[in-house]
């Protein structure tokens, strides 16, 4: 019933990892996060140092995204073009993200900062999306009741933006349908690259809105391409933390992934029976209860007042 | 006839010598204190969840025991929480409590406040107040720390069954084997490896009167110990390889979903 696992120094139960990974894995296949905001505390909760925690879930990412990836890819749900411009702009993003997190950890008041920043972005992105997805459903219950507007009704989502339209270096990404010059997904992954390494995330919660409301990419095109970025984010993030840090817990991933992979298949079945704006509401949803559960643990005393330093 | 001073000295030694002779064949031969464990090595497996350690031996049928399992001292760094702007609890800052053991279980036969002086108990290092005497807390300043963050730091370690101390948990017998003892010791999977001192100390009259000791190992064996070495001497290969896997593993399974119908 037991595995040690030699890195994080301590022995777990199979199936509690195991489960942990199915349904974090279900997530991401469902939703195109990685999973990250929920996977590190619940393996802290079960005894995983935070460091051990944090770089191990980005290994078992990597199983559940390729997972995701292949099963979105088949589908034809994956923007290959977008999603590497939007890696791209990750990379970078990630690097000035890293440098500002280490000015202010020497000024002082990181915590606080990476607290706030949390808190505040998942609770705009969360309510944001929870809003605009009872509006849509709202709307297109009274576009069938009238099915000679429903084709008026379709028609904004894929009007373009007089700004972003008039920005140089246009491309047309045929999978997601939408034209954008190429700076703007640029600018957007630096965006989110820089937030996730403040917040010390993958960042797929943040991506998943962006490609959305910003980049107007239809939802299942979304979820695969989320999933296609993460995958190679969660790579380069595996393989620095083993090589620096040595917190890659190997035999941990492996249980995790076991879960994890099987997850990510059962959620893209489960998102392809939901329509895009249940899925929306979902995820709101979950986003909404992250975030009240990290502004719960703000303001209420914590059974123990030492924690091991190292990690967030 | 006069006696010079040296034989009258050296007479009167040899009657006190008798007499000390006489009254140790009245009084019951002390009993050599003894200590062993069991097993003096405990591997870690991939299946390791702890072990039940057994420590036996023999003391003087009178005394109290106490019984202390500890680690190499070091210092240990920790942050602790706080409240920021009245409103939130966050991590403030950094502690550091020197020259702490990693692992500190104590078992004894009665309360030790009750069988053990202070002024002993300081000097054993036995119970959290005499450790908290000698523990130097730091913050990141290099300013001295308030004892409750001792308080605190034990209740942490408590929680991570690393340190313990508990009454009434050896067993005493006095029968024709002599006068032993007995305890069993359920292992903590979280302490890490190493090599752990075992004390053992008699205690009569609120003194250490006798005492002895012995070690065991805790150690990683097989797959266990090739991996946590890979992780270490060979962290690049170490890193390819958990990325592949995970490549491998996702790959894989979409590719039997696909088999299998699952996805479409």
């Amino acid at each position: 019933m037991y595995m040690y696992l030699p890195i994080a120094l301590t022995s777990v139960n199979y199936f509690v990892v195991i489960g942990l990974g199915l349904s974090v894995g279900l997530l991401s296949g469902l939703f195109g996060v990685g999973g990250g905001f929920l996977m590190t505390p619940l393996l802290m909760m079960i005894g995983i140092p935070p460091t051990i925690a944090a770089a191990t879930d980005a290994n078992q990412i990597v199983a559940a995204s390729a997972s995701g990836t292949f099963a979105h890819w088949r589908l034809g749900n994956v923007d290959v073009k977008m999603g590497v411009y939007l890696l791209v702009g990750g990379f970078l993003g990630g690097a000035v993200g890293v440098q500002v997190i280490k000015l202010l950890r020497a000024t002082g008041g990181a915590d606080f900062l990476i607290k706030m920043t949390y808190v505040v972005m998942l609770g705009l992105v969360g309510s944001f999306m929870f809003v605009e997805s009872i509006h849509a459903m709202r709307k297109k219950k009274v576009a069938s009741a009238a099915p000679a507007a429903q084709t008026k009704v379709a028609a904004p989502a894929k009007k373009r933006n007089g700004f972003f339209a008039s920005l140089p270096l246009q491309v047309y990404f045929e999978k997601s349908g939408v034209t954008h010059s190429a700076l703007v997904p640029l600018f957007l992954g630096t965006f989110v690259g820089v937030l996730a390494a403040i917040m010390g995330v993958g960042g797929g919660f943040l991506m998943v809105p962006v490609m959305v409301y910003m980049l107007r990419m239809p939802m299942h095109v979304v979820v695969g391409t989320s999933l296609f970025q993460i995958l190679f984010t969660c790579i380069e993030v595996t393989f620095l933390q083993a090589y620096s840090n040595r917190t890659v817990d190997f035999f941990l991933a492996l249980l995790l992934l076991f879960g994890s992979v099987f997850g990510a298949q059962i959620g893209t079945v489960l998102g392809k029976k939901l329509h895009g704006d249940q899925l929306k509401i979902l995820l709101a949803i979950l986003v909404l209860a992250v975030t009240v559960k990290i502004v719960l643990e703000l303001v209420l005393q914590p059974s123990l007042l030492l924690a091991y330093a190292g990690g967030h | 006839m006069k006696l010079s001073l040296l034989t009258v000295v050296t007479r009167w030694t040899a009657v006190a010598a008798a007499f000390c002779g006489l009254l140790a064949l009245n009084a019951p031969a002390a009993q050599a204190i003894t200590c062993e464990v069991t097993p003096r090595e405990i591997p870690i497996t991939l299946s390791y969840h702890g072990a039940k350690l057994t420590i036996t031996g023999q003391t003087a049928p009178d005394d109290d025991l106490i019984l202390k399992i500890s680690s190499e001292s070091h210092d240990t760094a920790m942050k602790y929480y706080g409240k920021v702007g009245g409103l939130v609890w966050m991590k403030k800052g950094g502690l550091e409590f020197k020259d702490v053991p990693g692992v500190y279980l104590v078992n004894t036969t009665k309360d030790l406040n009750l069988i053990l002086s202070e002024t002993e108990r300081n000097q054993y290092q036995l119970g959290y107040d005499a450790m908290a005497k000698a523990t130097k807390i730091e913050d990141d300043k290099g300013r001295p720390a308030e004892r409750k963050w001792f308080d605190e730091f034990t209740r942490f370690k408590e929680k991570e069954m690393i340190y313990n101390i508990q009454q009434g948990t050896i067993t005493r017998q006095h029968g024709e084997k002599g006068n032993t003892f007995e305890i069993v010791v359920n292992w903590p999977y979280q302490a890490p490896p190493g090599i752990y001192n075992i004390d053992l100390l008699a205690v009569n009259n609120g003194k250490v009167v006798d005492k002895a000791a012995t070690t065991f190992e805790v150690k990683r064996v097989g797959i266990i110990a090739a991996l946590s070495k890979m992780a270490v001497d060979q962290a690049a290969l170490y890193g390819i390889m958990s990325v592949l896997i995970a490549l491998a593993a996702g790959t894989a399974v979409g590719a039997i979903f696909k088999k299998g119908g699952g996805s479409h």
